[in-house]
């Protein structure tokens, strides 16, 4: 006897669960709202728009091209991540606190 | 620790709009830690079975991807004898966009369609090139006995 599979219910594989309304597609926190990792929106924690037109909060896009997985790939659509502004999303060394090093003087 | 509210926002809408023929509950003490279960797709040799998943959100997600495993017996070319799944967007494919959602269904997914060419369990996977039909009896008989609702 020979049985001969005529269709598999292969359900569609997986799929961007997108678009949520304005929601960062790494932490899903609305992007004027911050990343899971700051407290106050703003300058603080920026929006980074890539040549793909997706956008991130900048800390999260940072810490996934950190990943050496990441392949420094989108993770929306797996192209090659570059930012739009003519910053470079490269992982930047950590400013330095100078603020606090520098001995205040009182009068 | 807090829970990043993206967990508890995902959590959230699992229980809400469950998908259907898949269940993941978290544990009360370990809201990273969740029982799953997926229902066998119809047509394929695991229909009519329940199988138990094991899901555990490491501390670094979603920049790592979730860590699960099969906790039911399962005869399959691309899940090994300890559960673990051949998948790859469980590996390198990983992106922060996917969710614990779109894991569980591409693991449904992959019950529908076994793929013996990318195996994990190379005995299954070479019984599965050799004799496709003894292949899939086999799996339907564990999946009677092991996979019980
Ligand atoms: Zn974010
Ligand atoms: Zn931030
Ligand atoms: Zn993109």
């Amino acid at each position: 006897m020979r049985v001969i599979i005529k269709e598999w219910n292969a359900v569609a594989a997986w799929r961007w669960d997108m678009p949520d309304d304005d929601v960062c597609g790494i932490c899903r926190n609305p992007y004027d709202s911050t990343c899971s990792k700051c407290k106050y929106p703003g300058d603080e924690c920026p929006l980074l728009l890539g040549e793909c037109n997706h956008s991130f909060h900048m800390h999260c896009i940072i810490s996934w091209l950190r990943q050496e997985s990441s392949l420094e790939k989108c993770p929306m659509c797996r192209q090659p991540f570059k930012s739009k502004s003519q910053d470079p999303v490269t992982p930047a060394p950590r400013q330095t606190q100078t603020a606090n090093a520098t001995p205040t003087t009182a009068t | 620790m807090a829970l990043p509210k993206r967990i508890i926002k995902e959590t959230e809408r699992l229980m809400a709009e469950p998908v259907k023929g898949i269940s993941a509950v978290p544990h009360e003490d370990n809201l990273r830690y969740f029982d799953v279960t997926i229902e066998g797709p119809e047509q394929s040799p695991y229909e009519g079975g329940v199988f138990k998943l094991e899901l555990f959100l490491p501390d670094d997600y979603p920049m790592t991807p979730p860590k699960i495993r099969f906790l039911t017996k399962i005869y399959h070319p691309n899940i090994d004898r300890l559960g673990r799944i051949c998948l790859d967007v469980l590996k390198g494919n990983w992106s922060p966009a996917l969710q614990i959602r779109t894991i569980l269904l591409s693991i449904q997914a992959l019950l529908g369609a076994p793929n013996p060419d990318d195996p994990l369990a190379n005995d299954v996977a070479q019984k599965w090139k050799e004799d496709q039909n003894a292949a899939i009896e086999t799996a339907r008989q564990w999946t009677r006995e092991h996979a019980k609702p």
